[in-house]
């Protein structure tokens, strides 16, 4: 080779070093300031959390006297702790419900094969694009004869999440799909049951999206503003966080309430984020999944 | 250790989409079968309806003498390997042989006999605490036999259980098999795409295409008698070379003209040809790549052609020819038979002169594509 | 038009082949529209072929049937009886009877039939108002007879035509099983039993044992009540006309053209702003996520980029705070006291009581870049598991063709992604034509524009979010309104999927990437 050539790759193979060195200092800010971004809303909760000279909006980042104060009348002077309770207790049941439900249906729609299957299908697609809230309004009518409103919401809430949860079943079904389905054949011709190779094939192995499901579960209800509210109304008792909480920011009530708020909002923030946290690897499975199946 | 019985077997799916029809076969006791033919052919699906895994559109399908058309596999009393093994993943090798076992409450001991006794027939004793994960190919698919084997089953399934395996392993594998089959002595229905396997293995061969059964019979049968193009160009490898060509009979005596040679028929087939009153007429002629021999310029039954692919496979050379008319050949020639300098001068281009044997060949109608010897 | 074949149609460079599968594109729609329209055709037309080989069949079930077939046809579970499917048998003749008790008592189906007037415009729900100011000499005050309550009969009514559509398909049912029954023991075989029966639900009938609960939960909750909120769109069901204390009656298409009506009474102007505010906040939200989201995905998973999981576990806190906290605060930090919207004042770049969110072009845009700050962490996540999914072997091949970093992004990235995520982009674009939550918690709608259909409007309301203001306004709740639109955002996401399930590729070439 010349001496020219082996010149101009040596000075191109630097200029690749160089240019990837660049660029990587450039995503590194990039990412830096979205972390930033990202955060501050998050450091400016916890903040003021614990800000005790002034309970509303001030306009600054840094409180000027730290205390304990909006978390010790959080949990005695309102009912935040009922809140809490109930949104958990409202966690934990749609949870269950909720799983078992789905895997209901997304295991009998991947796998077993029966007249009708299409047509359940396409009504559930359906069904899917009229907003959910509109059943709601009828809904309301029943559960209050029923007395499932107001203080008793919560038991009438978990019904309105888990009865029609089994409509949300294409990311398991979409696991499900991917199970090849020899290992049912398999279990059959061994002598299992369609029972048997549910419970004893199927299910041992489904434990990433059974996670998934169950999380999805118990995030929901506290998330949920919407159906709570109207549920709900005005009862302090029968509040999950959502409904308390933003009375709180209201217009009214912002003044005094806002730092509580913070303080609230740490609080119902750290089980969350501490399940998710720790779950954080079957969610993105779910959710992967899900986009890929659609 | 049952017969089965099919009758008149038919297939559809949807509407309108016949996968097997007019399937009639009769399985003996303890008899090996094979279900051979290209992808698509229905192979599979015949071999899913005995197992119960899809539903018998016509015919019924007898095992032991009982029609199980409305049973369950589970009711069926059959056992079946799958081409991907369909290993439970979350079981150990133990579970996985012990799975019908346990759904039949078996007591331990006898799980543990039966599953330890199969695992010492294939060989994987070590194994038994192992997940199906940790184990390569070939130990996966013996787990999936000795899964089959311990449920002592009337009749023993096999749906391409080799195709996963790479060359080396499945020439062993099929060795083994063929070991197996004397331990257990149960009936086997083997479906495979291969033909090699299909001739080694069965008593029996059924050869199907488009969802109709082609042929039946033992190996040498089809081998020697295909009843029709398709069996003939399907069996053997490399496949058999076929031409159209004029049959020519003259004062008794049968010739064919293939490219302008002349070769008399003679043996048995000049026999059958008499005997069936063939008349002359243009026919397709059947010779298998083994059947050719080189021969020179001066024998009025040799045909020239240029050598345009010569492989070197060993005990036997491949020489892919092209005859003067464009048409192209396999000639089969065993490396033995040739010096060193012969061989070293079979190279591309090179125009060789190929004959064979009046006695080796196989007649099929240019339009049914029949052997016109059945 | 004509199309070129295979051959030609390589000949065109990149712009001809642009326009010719351009004008390939809009030259498919007629004969697009033309197969919707057929394929509606054929649904019919199979419904109703349907419908006359069941009528054929039962008739020729009658004709042919012995005494026992003919006898299910008015018991129910006679032939099932009578052929020793006691369990069946029971069940359906339980049924026929509390079918009938269930129409003939005084307060059962044919009263409540009567009572609802399906579909007489000008009728009202329920006949009997309530009496009002009635005198108790006595107590020597004034009381109410309360009559019927429109809401409940309705209900009632609804549920009396479900049950009878449940009778008719059961005694369809129980005459062919009967029929199957006769063939069957004509063949000399032996039926089920009823304890044969009970153990297929655990095997060859193992879905019905598994859809029962789900399906019966959907049923109950989601088809029962949005039925009933469709009949609600004819009615006049509102605060002033709540049922009972006023009984509300039908009006056939008024609300509807009330919602289309353009001119002053009507709605027709803020139903038309809402909407396509609907869909422009749709879109954007769904692409801005989308793009800048994969962004995200290819510089965290960058070669070379260290602390990976750090970076993904900041954006995945903020999935995992509930949206009210992270939401109810962040757009807070935009009011005129907040931390930013003070920062704002201060630099002189908004006046006081001008805040961001009192503009209505600033409110959307802020709706916007805040969906950004929710949106990206999920989309980063998704686009990361499929980036991870694309083969590498694609981007070491397109290196060693001489394709840069760039090129392998638009090349390879991108068609993947947009191959594999197609049906979920659809789903994000309903999913955000019905986000509730973040308009909801972010601007509440506002800033506000006026009061329509019983309900203040803001600038930034979705239609999600005005039905539901409809729902819950005080003293002025349009229940039939808030039908009508729930029907119509029905009709725009039906009619987006219906076109995007027709153009993009992944639901038709599924197997293209694999």
């Amino acid at each position: 080779m010349k001496k020219q050539d082996t010149n101009t790759i040596r000075k191109k193979s630097m200029g690749v070093k160089t240019s990837r060195i660049i660029a990587n200092t450039i995503i590194y800010a990039i990412l830096v300031l979205m972390t930033i971004v990202w955060l501050f809303p998050f450091f400016g909760l916890v903040l003021e959390s614990f800000r005790v000279e002034i309970p509303q909006q001030v306009g600054y980042f840094w409180p000027k006297e730290f205390g304990f104060d909006n978390y010790v009348k959080l949990f005695t002077q309102t009912d935040f702790l009922r809140w809490f309770g109930n949104t958990a207790f409202m966690g934990v049941a749609t949870a269950v419900l909720q799983t078992v439900f789905v895997l209901m249906m997304s295991y009998t729609l991947s796998r077993l094969r029966f007249k009708g299957r299409k047509a359940l299908m396409n009504l559930m697609l359906i069904l899917g694009m009229f907003p959910g809230f509109l059943t709601m309004i009828l809904i309301y009518k029943v559960f209050y004869d029923f007395g499932l409103t107001e203080n008793m919401a919560p038991i009438g809430l978990i019904i309105v999440y888990c009865a029609s949860s089994a409509m949300g079943y294409y990311v398991s079904k979409g696991f499900f799909d991917t199970i090849p389905k020899s290992l049912d054949e398999a279990a059959r011709v061994d002598g299992a049951t369609r029972w048997q190779v549910f419970y004893k094939v199927i299910m041992p192995l489904s434990k990433p999206i059974i996670i998934y499901t169950v999380l999805m579960g118990f995030m929901a209800p506290w998330g949920d503003f919407m159906m709570a509210k109207y549920i709900i109304h005005e009862n302090q008792l029968g509040m999950n966080v959502a409904v308390g909480m933003y009375e709180w920011m209201s217009v009214t009530n912002m003044n005094t309430h806002y730092t509580m708020f913070c303080a609230a909002g740490v609080v119902v923030a750290i089980p969350v984020v501490a399940v998710f946290l720790a779950l954080q690897k079957y969610y993105v499975e779910g959710v992967t999944g899900g986009a890929v199946k659609g | 250790m049952a017969s089965v019985k099919l009758t008149n077997v038919k297939k559809i799916y949807g509407k309108d989409t016949v996968a097997v029809q007019d399937f009639n076969l009769d399985i003996a006791d303890k008899e090996f079968i094979v279900f051979v033919g290209p992808s698509g052919c229905g192979k599979s699906t015949t071999l899913r309806m005995i197992a119960g895994l899809e539903d018998i559109s016509e015919g019924t399908v007898e095992i032991d003498g009982v029609v199980v058309n409305d049973l369950q596999p589970r009711d069926r009393d059959i056992a079946m390997v799958f081409q991907n093994y369909a290993l439970y993943p979350h079981l150990t090798v133990f579970e996985n042989m012990a799975f019908s076992l346990r759904l039949k409450n078996a007591p331990q001991d006898e799980v543990y006999e039966k599953v330890v006794n199969a695992a010492e027939i294939l060989g994987i004793t070590e194994y038994l605490t192992r997940k199906p994960r940790a184990l390569s190919g070939g130990q996966r698919q013996r787990v999936a036999i000795g899964r089959a084997m311990v449920r002592d089953s009337k009749v023993f399934l096999m749906d391409e259980p080799l195709s996963n395996l790479d060359a080396k392993l499945r020439n062993q594998m099929r060795a083994e098999i063929i070991l197996l089959r004397q331990k257990i002595d149960t009936t086997f229905i083997y479906v495979t795409h291969d033909q090699t396997e299909a001739m080694t293995l069965g008593d029996r061969i059924v050869i199907m295409k488009d969802g109709f059964i082609q042929q039946v019979g033992t190996p040498t049968e089809v081998f020697d008698m295909p009843v029709n193009l398709f069996v003939g160009e399907f069996i053997g490898a490399p496949k058999m070379n076929t031409f159209k060509t004029q049959l020519v009979c003259e004062g008794g005596k049968y010739y064919v003209t293939p490219y302008g040679a002349k070769i008399e028929i003679t043996g048995k087939k000049a026999e059958l040809l008499k005997e069936k009153n063939v008349q002359g007429g243009e026919i397709i002629l059947g010779v298998r790549p083994e059947h050719f021999v080189l021969s020179d310029a001066n024998n009025p039954a040799a045909i020239p052609c240029k050598i345009v692919v010569n492989e070197m496979m060993g005990s036997e050379l491949h020489l892919h020819v092209v005859e003067e008319n464009g048409d192209k050949l396999i000639v089969r020639i065993p490396t033995v038979s040739l010096e060193d300098e012969e061989r070293k001068a079979l190279v591309y281009g090179k125009t060789i002169y190929v004959t064979f044997e009046g006695k080796v060949m196989h007649f099929f109608d240019k339009e049914t594509e029949k052997n016109l010897l059945v | 038009m004509n199309r070129l074949n295979d051959l030609d149609y390589l000949k065109l460079n990149k712009f001809q082949a642009f326009f010719y599968n351009l004008k390939l594109f809009f030259c498919a729609i007629p004969s697009w529209l033309w197969g919707v329209l057929l394929s509606l055709f054929g649904f019919f037309k199979n419904c109703w072929n349907w419908l006359k080989n069941e009528i054929l069949d039962i008739g020729r079930t009658f004709k042919h049937g012995n005494w026992a077939v003919k006898l299910s046809f008015f018991i129910f579970g006679f032939g099932n009886l009578f052929y020793g499917q006691i369990l069946r048998g029971i069940l359906f003749l339980l049924f026929e009877i509390i079918f009938i008790v269930y129409m003939i008592v005084p307060s059962g189906g044919i009263h409540w039939l009567g009572k609802a007037n399906f579909f007489q415009t000008g009728a009202t729900v329920g006949d009997v108002p309530p009496l009002k100011n009635q005198y108790d000499p006595i107590m020597d005050s004034y009381y109410t007879i309360w009559g019927d309550d429109s809401v409940k009969v309705l209900l009632y009514a609804l549920l009396t035509v479900i049950f009878i559509i449940a009778f008719i398909y059961t005694w369809r049912l129980q005459v062919k099983q009967c029929r199957i029954c006769m063939e069957i023991t004509a063949k000399g075989k032996k039926v089920k039993s009823g304890k044969q029966d009970l153990k297929s639900l655990l095997d060859d009938q193992f879905h019905k044992t598994l859809l029962t609960l789900p399906v019966f939960g959907i049923g109950a909750f989601t088809v029962l009540p949005i039925i009933y909120m469709v009949l609600i769109a004819f009615t006049s069901y509102d605060n002033a006309h709540d049922g009972f204390s006023n009984l509300f009656s039908w009006v056939g298409w008024t609300n509807f053209n009330q919602l289309l009506d353009f001119g002053n009474g009507g709605l027709g102007i803020t139903f038309g702003e809402i909407l396509s505010w609907t869909l422009i906040w749709s879109f954007f939200a769904t692409f801005t996520n989308y793009f800048l989201g994969m962004f995200v995905a290819i510089m965290i998973n960058k070669k070379g980029i260290r602390f990976k999981k750090f970076w993904r576990t900041v954006l995945v806190m903020t999935i995992a705070i509930p949206q009210f906290v992270s939401l109810l605060y962040v757009s807070k930090l935009f009011d005129d006291s907040g931390i930013i919207g003070k920062l704002l004042i201060d630099w002189g770049w908004l006046d006081w009581g001008q805040s961001l969110w009192d503009n209505p072009t600033s409110a959307k845009i802020l709706l916007i870049v805040l969906n950004i700050w929710i949106g990206i962490p999920y989309l980063m996540l998704m686009a990361t598991g499929i980036l991870m999914n694309i083969p590498q072997d694609l981007y070491e091949s397109s290196r060693i063709d001489g394709a840069n970093t760039f090129q392998q992004y638009t090349k390879i990235t991108l068609p993947y992604m947009l191959f594999v995520t197609g049906p979920y982009l659809l789903t994000s674009f309903v999913g955000n034509l019905n986000n509730f939550n973040v308009i909801f918690l972010l601007s509440g709608g506002n800033p506000i524009k006026g009061t329509a259909g019983g309900a203040s409007v803001g600038h930034t309301d979705l239609l999600i979010t005005w039905l539901y203001k409809m729902t819950l306004a005080s003293g002025d709740t349009k229940y039939y309104a808030a039908s009508v639109i729930g029907i119509m955002v029905f009709v725009v996401v039906a009619v987006l999927s219906l076109i995007v399930y027709n153009v993009i590729p992944s639901t038709k070439n599924e197997e293209d990437y694999k």
